[in-house]
């Protein structure tokens, strides 16, 4: 692909229920922070992406009536919607059109209101003939997958809960964090309801409202407009068979994400990741899908995970800082997510990161994660 | 290299439909899987061929979410790149060239589909209306459309007659049993849908799967995707001129400026609108300027039936096929979505010597 | 600043859906309480619930194969949260058990429920048997749970 590079990002402060914006003003709060990062005005965007899931919200064609806020109004746009990796599905498509040459800068939208929305369009994500009779959800889906994962690995809830804490004490220095627990620890998540077993409310993620934007641009452009871009050094992307049951073994194989990250890296040239990369921004819904992700995504060796998280490998002050942002597991607006990934990446790079920056960042990792295995991996550093 | 040109050339290489039925009695999947396998027989490719697939399909008419998992295996996208743009299918068409130019992928399947028949379209078009202050009148794309048509027809009285006879053309050129054939004075005869549009001047709306393959290889086809623009207006009608489908000629500037079209009236031998009523297709001629010298949907268009987000898509495949008997040297694609024409998509197609 | 105005939409709304014709097939099998599998010519995986294309090989399927009505759990969990089950009308009460279930004669598994709730007594590889409601409707909730054969 040819150069192009993230060089503004924006996000709004994420929530459980942001009754104080409407959809578009939720776009319109994120794009234009976008906007300001990157020293640009609405009339330098060329083209727009929006990223949402827009059955969630029980809408069809979203862009119609947010586009404007997207500053989309007499331009381009195009909404990109693939589930959970819709923001990742949306950065690459937004990385693709500048690369073809046909614009210069391009503007990427992600946002999702769960609170304008009702869980049971969540449950149309299955197939109405198999197993929308007898789905358990997202939540159920992952604790299956879990079983196996705890069985075959020898993950403890233990670690999983130590990751759920990670994620949460990293979003107190994040200020557009939906959750913020700064006294949480691991007793309180063990503690937490239980919803199927083993997970617990504090391994889930949340359902957040909230936008995120990046501002996408082409080699030159790139160059003039920030110091310190972020270029996209690699995309790879994989999806899966469509029913849970044909993913067997799905948190120990995720042979989408593995695959992935292995055309990832190679075009990138990372041969050891945990060494390269000194940043990454991994989409984990739950607690053991991160150390699931630390298998897949080459961290460790496989069985090692838990003992990454026990040793700090990816604390804020370890080796390989994950998700320094709070993750997916402390906001998750869903369209949003993806973007948040690639823009906390990317933010890294600019130097940017406030009181979450990880000192001298030029290689960071951004993942998409969606339906049961869909993948996406983005590397991005700061030199072409 | 101009600004707003595709880095690396695009070809239409392979087309496949399954025509459009008022109710197809398949699973989606099986469709799917018809449009792809002919579009790959007519590439002269396989699945092993295609590096990506970008498919175009509205969750909310699908009552799927994620509606693209449907057909994953289908479209071969496991352990591939897919992506889904829920806009009309030209512009997933549109999407897939970018990809192609980038230089992320070399041939990349493009897929379209809609069961118009599976539930209540336009009911389900509210649900794409500003929720604060359209929706909840009742507004729907066919409303939308109405009110645009009216404002055409307010200081034209001849308005009614044309676009029956419009309408009347296109049902004979097409010749197809899903929309049948009438008069201009049985279209003008039948009930008010939208004041002051008529049941006989929509074009039926049914089920249909389109699969179109691009590629940056030539293989044995003449047509290259040369230009490509897209653009979205206001949402609010009353934001818009609806006199005129401004939207349509920012795209189709930019596609004309991205083939590299130089300025005037570039000549167009063909073209496949988008148009599911007579005023759109005046519309059209007002936005892209074509007259007399360009032939414009000889095959009648959509009238014969076409089906939400495959309509633009299968534009593409009905000019791309005119040019390779030779029918044009040079082509526009059209495709829109939204209310009163608010999303607008093009494509230049031109034949190879 | 003034309250924000909420407005509310219902959405009331109806699909028809058209199943595979290997959907078809399986779910007439159901209403016997007969369950078959599509076996892949290439990888010989064979597929619940049968579905037009082995995704791995890009074949079409096309070999019909039985499949016992037992099995084993690949995978558990026992769910805390209520269910509406659509048949009865009534709750499925909370807690109850979920699993991946590989039945004899298929290489997929199948996302059912299992009448265990007690973790302790769950375990991946325990053998498990489909329990059908009286009334047989050709759809895969006609299996109202799997029961562990201990």
């Amino acid at each position: 692909m040819n150069p192009v590079a993230v060089i503004g990002t924006g996000q709004t402060r994420h929530a459980r229920a942001r009754d104080d914006a409407s959809q578009p003003e939720l776009v319109r709060e994120a794009a234009a922070r976008a906007l300001d990062d990157a020293g640009i005005r609405p009339r330098d965007i060329d083209a727009v992406v929006i990223a949402n899931m827009e059955l969630f919200e029980g809408r069809a064609w979203p862009e119609l009536w947010v586009g404007e806020a997207a500053f989309a109004a007499g331009k381009p746009c195009l909404k990109v919607a693939t589930g959970g990796t819709s923001g990742t599905s949306g950065c690459i498509a937004g990385f693709h059109q500048v690369a073809s040459g046909l614009f210069d800068i391009v503007l990427v939208v992600g946002f999702e209101k769960h609170s304008e929305g009702h869980t049971q369009t969540g449950m149309t994500l299955t197939d109405p003939y198999w197993d929308r009779a007898v789905a358990s959800g997202a939540v159920g889906n992952f604790a299956l997958s879990v079983s196996q994962y705890m069985a075959e690995r020898g993950v403890t809830e233990l670690q999983a809960a130590q990751v759920a804490v990670k994620a949460r004490r990293n979003a107190t220095r994040n200020p557009h964090a939906h959750l913020q627990m700064p006294a949480i620890t691991v007793e309180e998540v063990l503690a937490s309801r239980p919803l199927a077993h083993p997970l617990r409310l504090l391994d889930m993620c949340p359902q957040s409202d909230g936008a995120c934007a990046i501002v996408v641009a082409s080699g030159d452009k790139a160059r003039k407009l920030n110091p310190r871009p972020a270029w996209v050094k690699a995309t790879a992307t994989r999806h899966e068979q469509p029913y849970i049951g044909d993913i067997d073994r799905r948190l120990i194989t995720m042979r989408t994400l593995r695959d992935a990250a292995r055309e990832a890296y190679a075009s990138a040239g990372i041969r050891e990741p945990l060494k390269e990369l000194d940043v990454a921004e991994i989409y984990e819904p739950v607690s053991y899908a991160e150390l699931a992700w630390y298998e897949a995504l080459g961290f460790c060796a496989e069985g090692e995970a838990g003992r990454l998280i026990e040793d700090g490998v990816t604390e804020m002050d370890g080796e390989l800082p994950v998700n320094p942002s709070g993750g997916v597991l402390s906001t998750n607006p869903v369209g949003a997510s993806g973007v948040i990934r690639v823009a906390e990446a990317a933010l890294q790079i600019h130097g940017r990161g406030g009181d979450r920056q990880v000192e001298g960042a030029r290689t960071a990792l951004a993942t998409g994660y969606g339906v049961y295995a869909w993948a996406d991996v983005i590397v991005l550093a700061d030199r072409p | 290299m101009t600004l707003g040109s595709l880095r690396r050339p695009v070809f239409v290489c392979g087309l496949g439909e399954t025509g459009v039925v008022a109710e197809d009695p398949r699973s989606i999947a099986e469709m799917v899987l018809q449009a792809v396998q002919a579009a790959y027989a007519d590439a002269g490719c396989t699945h092993a061929d295609v590096d990506a697939v970008v498919s175009a399909s509205i969750d909310l008419l699908d009552g799927l979410t994620a509606s693209n998992i449907a057909v994953t295996e289908v479209v071969d996208a496991v352990m591939k790149p897919e992506t889904r743009i829920s806009a009309d299918g030209l512009a997933a068409a549109l999407h897939a060239a970018a990809q192609i130019a980038a230089g992320s992928y070399d041939t990349v399947l493009v897929v379209a589909h809609a069961k118009a028949s599976m539930a209540d379209y336009e009911a389900l078009t509210r649900w794409a209306l500003d929720p604060i202050h359209l929706q909840p009148l009742g507004v729907d794309f066919l409303a939308c459309a109405g009110l645009q048509a009216r404002m055409l027809a307010e200081d034209d009285t001849g308005a009614a007659r044309r676009w029956a006879e419009i309408a009347a053309t296109r049902r004979r050129e097409g010749s197809s049993a899903f929309s049948g054939q009438c008069s201009a004075d049985e279209i003008l005869a039948s009930p008010l849908v939208a004041a002051p549009l008529r049941a006989g001047m929509c074009a039926p709306l049914g089920d249909a799967a389109c699969a179109v393959v691009l590629s940056v290889q030539g293989r044995r086809t003449p047509v290259r995707l040369a230009g490509l623009g897209w653009d979205l207006e206001a949402h609010s009608l009353g934001d818009r001129d609806l006199s005129r489908w401004d939207g349509l000629a920012r795209a189709f500037g930019r596609a004309c400026g991205a083939a590299g079209i130089g300025t005037g009236v570039p000549v167009f031998d063909l073209a496949e609108p988008s148009c599911l009523y007579p005023h759109e297709e005046e519309l059209f001629r007002k936005a892209t300027g074509f007259g007399g010298e360009t032939l414009i949907s000889p095959e009648g268009g959509l009238f014969p039936g076409t089906a939400p987000v495959v309509a633009g898509l299968s534009r593409l495949a009905a000019a791309a096929r005119r040019m390779r008997e030779g029918g044009a040297k040079r082509a526009l694609a059209h495709g829109a979505w939204g209310p009163a024409g608010q999303g607008q998509a093009v494509a230049v197609l031109e034949a190879q010597p | 600043m003034s309250e924000p105005i909420l407005v509310p939409i219902e959405m009331d709304q109806s699909w028809r859906y058209a199943a595979t014709a290997a959907m078809a097939r399986f779910c007439e099998g159901l209403k016997e309480c007969r369950i078959e599998a599509l076996r892949c010519e290439g990888c010989g995986r064979r597929y619940l619930p049968p579905r037009p294309v082995c995704g791995n090989c890009h074949l079409l399927l096309r070999d019909w194969v039985p499949v016992r009505d037992e099995g084993r759990l690949a995978a558990w969990t026992v769910v805390h949260v209520p269910i509406l089950d659509a048949r009865s009308g009534r709750t499925r009460e909370a807690p109850y058990g979920m699993g991946l279930i590989r039945l004899d004669g298929a290489d997929t598994t199948l996302n059912h429920y299992v009448a265990e709730h007690d973790p302790s007594r769950l375990a991946i590889g325990l053998r498990v048997r489909a329990v059908w409601r009286e009334r047989l409707e050709g759809a895969i909730d006609d299996i109202l749970h799997f029961e562990v054969l201990r």
